[in-house]
C-alpha cells in the first residue's frame, strides 16, 4: 500500500507573543519556535502504524520554505520513505486552494492508495487543504477521522460528529482522510534518527509559480480589546478565592 | 553494549541496594543476566523506566560494573525506536524546541527574577562567578524561590556574579539519562559554544544534576565548576557571608543522589547548615552513601511510575516525622519538589516544611523581609554587580 501524508511546518504559539509585520499580512517569525502541525503529526503516525501491518511506501509532501525540511526530516526519521517539498516563488501569498493545487499536481503522479492530512492547521486553521485536494484528485474523502482500518481495498473510518455522535463509513480506496488529533499516540523522533534521515530522498520542487488563488489576506490584526475581561490581582490564594466567588455568583459552582 | 557487563558475577549487591527494586518490576541483576545470556531486554515489564539513575547499584558493585550506563543504553534503544511514554516524548521535544523540559518558551526563562537586579552576561563579558540557574528554578513557581534566595544571599557576599538570562539552555543531565544521547550531544555542543562567548571564573549551579553533567560529562569547559553548597560554604568560612540571625528549628538533611553518591559532596551542605545559628541538625538513619533516593532523577520527574507501592519520597518524609524535625533540608530542586509533594500526600503539611539550604540561609539572614521592607535594597547591596536589565 502506497500512502501519501501532507504535513506543514507551523509556529508554536501557545505561550509566545505573536507579532504582525509592517505589511500587516504576515506574522514575524523571528522569535517563534516551529514544529510539525499537530494534526499532521497524528496523520503521519497513522500512516506509520498502517505500514507496520502492510508493505508499502510513505511519501511526505509539504508546501513551504526551505525550513520545512526540518519537519520532513523528522517524518523520515520516524520511518517515512521519502519527502517532497514544494516551494513556489509566491509562497507568501498562497491560499488553501493554491496549496491544494500544488499538492495535487505532485500527488497525482504517485499512484497512492491512501492520502492522509491533518484535519486542521494550527496556524491559519482553514481545514480546506485536505478536502480541496481530494476534489482536485477526484477521489472520495472523509474529514475528522478518529479511527481507521483498511481491508480489501476499502477503508472503514469513524468520524466524530457534533454532540458526541460517531459516524462509521466504508470508503473505496483510493481515498483521502483528514485526521483528527488523539487518533493515536505519535512516536518520538530521536536526534540521531533525524541526522540519519538526511540520507533519505528529499525532492525539492522550486522555480514554479502557484496560480488560481481565490482568497487573499487583506489584513492581519489583533481583535479590539474588549471590556468583558476582568483581571484578578493578587497571590494564588487570593486570586483563586476571588475566582470562586465570581463563579459562585454566576451560579456556575 | 554488553562489554560493560562482562565483569558481573551476579552477586546481586546492585539489586540489594536499589531503592526502586522494592516498589517496581526493576531488577537490575536480572536485566544484566538476561543481557549476558542474550535475551533481549526491551519490554516495559522489566521496569527500565523506573530507574532514577541514583547510581547506588554502581557504587555497591564489587566488580565496578557501570550499571547505570547499561540502563541508559536500554533506554536509548527505546528512544531510537521512538515508542516511549508520551510524557517522555513531550519532555524531550520540549528540550529540543525550547531548551527546557517544561514546555515553556525561552522568552520567559528569566521571569523568576521579578525585577531583581542581576547582571545578565552579554557576549564578550567577564564575570568572576556565573550562576547557572537551571530549568526547574527558572520556570517552576516553587523552586523559583530558591533562585531568588540565591541571588539575595550572593549579594550579601558582595561578589561579582552574573546569570545567562534567557540565553541559558538545559544542561542535558536528565536528557542523557532518559537515553536521548543525540540530543544530549547537541546540548553539550551548543552550551559549550555559548560559554565560550564569555570569560567565566567560577561556574556554579542550583541543581546537583546540572552540576554533575557540566563537571563530569562536558569535556571542553575551561572554568571551575561547583555546586552552590561548596561555594557558599566557602564564602561563609572566608567570612564573606556572615550567617547572622537565627533559624531555631530541628532540621534533617536529605542528601541529593547527584550531590552525594555521584559527586562525593557530603560535608559541605552539612557544614553550611551547622553554620546557621539556631539549627539543630539531625541525620536520617539512611544518609550519605546510603541515602534514600527521592525518585526525582533519571528523567523520573517526567516518567509515570507503573507501581502503586509507596513512593520513596513518602517513606523519606515519614522517616523525618519520626525524627520529629520541623524542616527537611535539601540542596536540589527535584528533591525539593518530590519531598514537598510527599509531605502534602502524607498530610504532614502542618508539621514539616521542605526547604533548600539556601532558603534556610536566606531566612536566617532575614533577607527576604529586608527586601520587602526596603525596595531599593538591591541597589544598596549589590555593590559590584552592575544592573543591566
Ligand atoms: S553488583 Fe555488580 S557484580 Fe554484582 S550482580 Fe550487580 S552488576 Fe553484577
Ligand atoms: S541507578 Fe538506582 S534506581 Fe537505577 S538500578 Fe541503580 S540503584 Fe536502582
Amino acid at each position: 500500500m502506497n500512502i501519501a501524508v501532507c504535513i506543514k511546518r507551523v509556529p508554536e504559539t501557545a505561550e509566545a507573543a505573536v507579532n504582525i509585520d509592517s505589511s500587516e499580512k504576515h506574522i514575524i517569525p523571528d522569535q517563534l519556535v516551529f514544529d510539525i502541525n499537530e494534526a499532521d503529526n497524528y496523520a503521519l503516525e497513522e500512516a506509520l502504524l498502517l505500514r507496520e501491518k502492510t508493505e508499502g511506501d510513505i511519501t511526505l509532501f509539504t508546501v513551504g520554505s526551505k525550513e520545512s525540511d526540518e519537519v520532513i526530516k523528522m517524518g523520515l526519521a520516524k520511518g517515512a520513505t521519502r519527502g517532497v517539498r514544494i516551494t513556489p516563488e509566491n509562497l507568501d501569498n498562497l491560499d488553501a486552494y493554491a496549496v491544494a493545487k500544488l499538492l495535487a499536481e505532485q500527488v497525482k503522479e504517485g499512484n497512492f492508495d491512501l492520502i492522509l492530512t491533518g484535519c486542521i492547521s494550527s496556524d491559519v486553521g482553514n481545514s480546506q487543504v485536505g478536502v480541496t485536494l481530494a476534489e482536485l484528485l477526484g477521489i472520495p474523502h472523509a474529514t475528522l477521522v478518529i479511527k481507521m482500518g483498511i481491508e480489501d481495498g476499502f477503508a472503514t473510518v469513524q468520524r466524530e460528529l457534533e454532540g458526541g455522535l460517531l459516524e462509521e463509513l466504508k470508503i473505496k480506496l483510493p481515498a483521502l482522510f483528514t485526521i483528527q488529533t488523539g487518533i493515536n499516540e505519535p512516536r518520538y523522533a530521536s536526534i540521531l534518527g533525524i541526522k540519519r534521515a538526511a540520507q533519505k530522498e528529499l525532492r525539492v520542487i522550486e522555480n514554479i509559480t502557484a496560480e488560481g488563488m481565490k482568497a487573499e489576506v487583506v489584513k492581519m490584526y489583533y481583535p479590539p480589546v474588549g471590556k468583558m475581561a476582568e483581571i484578578l490581582e493578587g497571590g494564588v490564594e487570593e486570586v483563586s478565592g476571588k475566582l470562586c466567588e465570581i463563579l459562585k455568583g454566576k451560579g456556575l459552582l | 553494549m554488553n562489554d560493560i557487563l562482562f565483569g558481573c558475577i551476579q552477586c546481586g549487591r546492585c539489586t540489594g541496594g536499589c531503592p526502586v527494586s522494592v516498589r517496581s518490576a526493576l531488577n537490575i541483576r536480572k536485566l544484566i543476566y538476561r543481557s549476558l545470556i542474550k535475551i533481549k531486554n526491551k519490554s516495559k515489564d522489566l521496569g527500565i523506566w523506573e530507574c532514577t539513575t541514583c547510581s547506588t547499584c554502581s557504587i555497591r558493585c564489587p566488580k565496578g560494573v557501570d550499571v547505570v550506563d547499561y540502563i541508559i543504553d536500554l533506554r536509548s534503544d527505546e528512544i531510537e525506536r521512538g515508542k516511549v511514554q508520551p510524557q517522555v516524548r513531550d519532555t524531550l521535544e520540549s528540550v529540543f524546541k525550547f531548551g527546557n523540559p517544561w514546555g515553556r518558551i525561552r522568552e520567559k526563562r528569566a521571569d523568576w527574577l521579578e525585577g531583581n537586579g542581576v547582571r545578565i552576561l552579554q557576549p564578550g563579558d567577564k564575570t568572576r562567578f556565573l550562576y547557572f540557574v537551571g530549568c526547574t528554578p527558572c520556570y517552576d513557581t516553587r523552586t523559583q524561590e530558591i533562585a531568588r534566595a540565591m541571588v539575595r544571599v550572593l549579594k550579601t557576599a558582595s561578589c561579582d556574579f552574573a546569570i545567562l538570562g534567557i540565553q541559558e539552555t538545559c544542561c542535558g543531565n536528565e536528557v542523557k539519562r532518559m537515553g536521548e544521547v543525540g540530543l544530549f550531544e547537541m546540548l553539550v555542543e551548543e552550551n559549550t559554544k555559548l560559554f565560550k562567548k564569555f570569560d567565566i571564573g567560577t561556574f556554579f549551579t542550583t541543581s546537583p544534576h546540572c552540576f554533575n553533567t557540566f563537571k563530569n560529562e562536558y569535556i571542553d569547559l575551561d572554568f571551575v565548576i561547583e555546586h552552590y553548597t561548596t561555594l557558599i560554604n566557602r564564602f561563609i568560612k572566608e567570612g564573606r557571608i556572615e550567617p547572622r540571625g537565627k533559624f531555631e528549628k530541628r532540621v534533617v538533611f536529605h542528601d541529593p543522589c547527584f550531590l552525594g553518591k555521584q559527586n562525593d559532596i557530603y560535608e559541605e551542605p552539612r557544614e553550611l547548615l551547622r553554620s546557621v545559628p539556631g539549627i539543630e541538625l539531625f541525620e536520617f538513619e539512611r544518609s550519605r552513601e546510603r541515602s534514600l533516593c527521592c525518585e526525582g532523577g533519571g528523567g523520573r520527574m517526567w516518567v509515570e511510575t507503573e507501581s502503586d507501592e509507596e513512593r520513596l519520597a513518602v517513606t523519606r518524609v515519614k522517616d523525618a516525622a519520626v525524627l520529629e524535625v520541623d524542616v527537611i533540608a535539601t540542596a536540589c530542586p527535584f528533591c525539593l519538589l518530590t519531598l514537598e509533594d510527599a509531605v502534602k500526600t502524607s498530610n504532614l503539611e502542618d508539621s514539616i516544611k521542605v526547604m533548600d539550604i539556601v532558603e534556610i540561609l536566606d531566612e536566617a539572614l532575614g533577607l527576604k523581609d529586608e527586601e520587602e521592607r526596603v525596595p531599593e535594597y538591591q541597589n544598596t547591596r549589590s555593590s559590584d554587580s552592575k544592573q543591566s536589565q
